[in-house]
């Protein structure tokens, strides 16, 4: 019993870090933009497909390689978004043109996935397979090689946020857009920047994820729901915050099948997300609203 | 004086304009040719009920609502699992969605909506998705995935709404209604108040305005619009599954709001026309239709921020004017010849 | 003379600014009370503890008999409070009439369902709040412009139409935060006649600004406030010559102009 539920927890911890870096990825571009990206859940089974299904598949390129050119692309597109979606869109008199626009963005990604590749799902056989056992308790690599990557994910975007002139500026712009415009600070250049960054994050997620969940157009729809779930949690729109609530999203719902049916977990993070607005809106790291 | 006279031509206008649209209405199943074309008929009918209510909240008061799928499922389900496990009549299973959209526009509005942000987005979405997942894996009370069938159509003292003619003439009164309604209701202090909640909540809060209240009030009328549309759903289609309840329905009604213009009720059925018939008409593209679909709209949000229809009155407007002043123009030259 | 607003003590403490310090303060009725002082002295914090944005840190507020400390805003506003703000917040996209009509939505009656359904009723309701609202813009002067789309109106105009927002709430007091700021002199002019003619109908007027002109012409107490402390209060010539006042906000120029004249 002791071992399941170290076990539960431990997955629990893995998938918590999987939210935590979708609500980084989402913060990243609300902060620098003002926008809700309701294309991330796509972008991120966008650069799944473009990792296992051509770089791996189709090409056989070796992985390290494959992972790079994986991160090119999509942080390339993550900036041509950017540039031709969000900021025409982030001016508009009401924000209902810039969640529709990312909503629309979305669709367009799913059905280009499903026309490039088709719609039946595959695997990576043999990518991050295997158990490690501690004790009594079998993990996952996967599970390991998630918590170790997230962990070096959320260190290195913190340290280029403070130490670097790009990471300093999109904490700026983040802060003030006007006040950053008139400082020198070129705010569409950047949004672009942030975006790629986004799309970046969005890559990984879905290379972490392709061992959990097979290569499907719906690899990403509930983590995707998750990751906003995990933002409010932690304190909207503040990147720590959003680690916090998705390792606590993560834990709470893995350790829920212990009281409740299993096909209910899904629900636990929406019922998380109620509860905290209605008893503490502003998360457990977020200022007083 | 001119004033007075302008009010009573713009009734007179209104007076031709509604009679003229009735007509349209009534004449239109004569018109199409195939049961199939009714059939899409019946669902713009269907659909701009929950548009309209969804002007409320998003098209006048600003706040993104991305869960009328849950509403839109749970008015379904509320009326479907009435009449198919306990025999009760369509009619009541019509008050039933009326409850559930109480119901919701009260607990999800609250937590929601008593803050600033777009806290709203985020639960409604998630909403949507819960009554989705329920509904998909309370199979002793739903059917689970293969849904439940055989749910009987509207009847009326022995008449039963069996054809599809049938039911658009029953969902056109429903419609007539639910507009006249959401115009009374858009067009008063009340939707006045929601519109300036848009533009600037301190201000509206400044004037002794509860203002999370007033949008806790704009969100319940759209849940309730959300599931009677739901409960007329069901009796329409006769079964309802899960898969049909989808974040990208609640991303179509938005996108029919966006096509017909943010807070006009002529354009809400508009919106809900053209987003439900355009695919059709685009079907012949084939595997492409969607993603053509998806880009027309997305270019003309950007392009057409007002709604095609307004857009396109603009153009024809200012088109109108050209033409009157070349007129004009060509007419004093003639005189002066 | 009643008291009409009444801060005791009051302070509001931002982490570790303390922005307004225990100030007491004491508003009579039928007086256009003013508050002024230099930049970032507190005058707006304090406006906004009293409509309720800023929740008090300690200390009370009390108007027309009611304690309002902790008052949500749109309470405060019902018994008796409006309000103008130092950057107009008003809905641009609804015409001028529309504007000043959404301050009036609060004295109506009729529910959603009866506005729907009651059609005589909305339409005699409609037409009460229209009356209103026309007779307020003539006023203000701004009659002739209420079927304008506000985001046409020039800006001064546009800070006019707020205290007629502010009237249509029936207030006892209005609170006005730098109405004269982004004026013209000849707005300003129109805006001191649009106070002064206000206040000979009852109302009694709370005002921020830093234009002395429109403050010496019209306020009947000052107060002064400097860092968050009460630093001097009485009646415009008092304050003219306070040496405090002029030596943190008024300045030795102004002394010697005043002289002059």
């Amino acid at each position: 019993m002791a071992a399941t539920i170290i076990q539960y927890i431990i997955s629990g911890i893995a998938i918590g870090f999987i939210y935590a870096l979708v609500g980084i990825e989402y913060t990243l571009v609300w902060n620098s933009s003002g926008l809700l990206n309701f294309s991330h859940d796509r972008l991120i089974t966008l650069g799944a497909y473009i990792f296992a299904g051509t770089m791996i598949i189709k090409l056989n390129i070796n992985y390290p390689i494959a992972i790079f050119l994986t991160f090119l692309s999509m942080g390339i597109l993550g900036a041509l978004i950017a540039q031709g979606i969000f900021n025409p869109l982030r001016n508009m008199r009401s924000n209902i043109f810039a969640v529709m626009g990312t909503m629309l963005l979305g669709r367009i990604i799913a059905e280009l996935i499903r026309l490039i590749w088709g719609p039946v799902p595959f695997t990576l056989p043999g990518f991050m397979t295997g158990t490690v056992s501690i004790g009594s308790a079998q993990i996952s690599k996967a599970n390991i090689i998630i918590m170790i990557v997230s962990i070096l994910v959320a260190v290195s975007l913190q340290l280029f946020m403070t130490f670097t002139k790009i990471g300093k500026a999109m904490r700026c712009v983040a802060q003030n857009k006007r006040a950053s415009s008139l400082m020198g600070i070129n705010v569409t250049q950047n949004i672009c920047i942030t975006t790629g960054i986004s799309a970046i994050i969005c890559t990984i997620i879905a290379i972490l994820v392709i061992p959990l969940f097979n290569v499907t157009t719906t690899l990403a729809a509930s983590i995707g729901l998750k990751g906003f779930s995990a933002g409010v949690i932690g304190g909207f729109g503040y990147l720590p915050g959003a680690i916090v609530g998705g390792l606590f999203i993560g834990v709470v719902e893995n350790l829920s099948v212990l009281f409740l049916p299993a096909v209910y977990k899904d629900v636990v993070s929406f019922v998380l997300l109620i509860v905290f607005l209605v008893v503490r809106p502003s998360g457990f790291l977020g200022k007083r609203a | 004086m001119e004033k007075k006279s302008n009010t009573m031509n713009n009734k007179k206008r209104n007076i031709i304009l509604i009679c003229t649209a009735a007509a349209v209405v009534l004449i239109l199943p004569w018109i199409l040719t195939t049961d199939y074309q009714i059939m899409v008929m019946n669902k713009v009918l269907i659909y701009t009920v929950v548009v309209l209510g969804l002007n409320f909240i998003t098209g006048l008061t600003g706040q993104m609502n991305l869960g009328t799928a849950g509403m839109f499922a749970l008015g379904a389900y509320a009326t479907a699992v009435a009449a198919t496990s306990y025999g009760i009549s369509p009619w009541i299973g019509l008050v039933l969605a009326i409850v559930m959209g109480l119901l919701v526009g009260r607990g999800l509005g609250y937590p929601s909506l008593r803050l600033k942000g777009v806290y709203l987005a985020l639960t409604t979405i998630g909403f949507s998705e819960v009554v989705r997942l329920v509904a998909a894996n309370w199979v002793s009370v739903t059917g689970g995935t293969t849904g439940i069938r055989n749910i009987p159509y509207y009847s009326l003292a022995g008449y039963v709404f069996d054809t599809q003619t049938k039911m658009y003439y029953l969902f056109a009164v429903f419609v007539a209604f639910g507009i006249f309604c959401a115009y009374r209701l858009a067009d008063s202090k009340w939707g006045r108040i929601f519109k300036s909640l848009r533009d600037n909540a301190d201000a509206v809060e400044m004037s002794g305005v509860n203002i999370a209240s007033c949008k806790i009030l704009a969100f319940t009328v759209c849940a309730i619009y959300g599931c009677i549309a739901g409960a007329l759903y069901a009796h329409f289609m006769g079964y309802i599954n899960p898969s049909s309840f989808t974040i990208d329905l609640s991303t179509n009604f938005v996108i029919m709001l966006m096509v017909g213009g943010l807070g006009s009720v002529v354009g809400n059925i508009f919106g809900a026309a053209v987003v439900t018939i355009l695919p059709e008409i685009l079907r012949v593209f084939e595997n492409y239709y969607q993603l053509i679909f998806c880009t027309i709209v997305l270019v003309g949000a950007i392009f057409f921020p007002e709604g095609w229809m307004f857009a396109g009155i603009k153009v024809i407007r200012k088109m109108v004017k050209k033409l009157r002043k070349r007129e004009h123009i060509t007419g004093e030259m003639g005189g002066g010849e | 003379m009643g008291s009409l607003l009444k801060l005791t003590d009051t302070t509001k403490q931002f982490q570790g600014l303390r922005a307004v310090d225990a100030i007491n303060l004491d508003m009579k009725e039928n007086t256009i009370h003013a508050l002024i002082g230099p930049n970032g002295a507190g005058k707006t914090t304090t406006v906004n503890m009293i409509t309720g944005v800023h929740s008090v840190t300690s200390g009370t507020i009390e108007f027309d008999g009611h304690d309002i400390t902790g008052m949500p805003t749109y309470k405060i506003a019902r018994l008796g409070i409006g309000r103008t703000f130092q950057n107009i917040k008003v809905f641009p996209t609804m015409t001028l009439l529309e504007n000043v009509m959404v301050g009036g939505h609060q004295c109506t009656k009729l529910g959603a369902l009866r506005t729907i359904f009651d059609i005589r009723g909305a339409k005699r309701e409609e037409e009460m709040l229209k009356e209103k609202a026309e007779n307020i813009l003539k006023k203000l002067g701004l009659y002739e412009l209420r079927n304008e789309l506000m985001q046409n109106l020039p800006y001064g105009r546009q800070k006019i139409s707020e205290i007629g927002r502010a009237m249509m709430t029936d207030p006892k007091l209005i609170l006005l935060d730098e109405p004269a700021a982004g004026l013209n002199p000849s707005e300003r002019g129109e805006l001191i006649k649009v106070i002064k003619a206000a206040y000979g109908e009852g109302l009694s007027f709370f005002l921020i600004e830093h234009n002395m002109d429109v403050i010496m012409s019209i306020s009947d107490y000052i107060t002064v406030l400097s860092f968050g402390k009460l630093i001097a209060e009485g009646t415009p010539q008092e304050i003219q010559n306070n040496p405090e006042v002029i030596a943190s906000y008024l300045g030795e120029k102004y002394k010697q102009k005043m002289a002059e004249e």
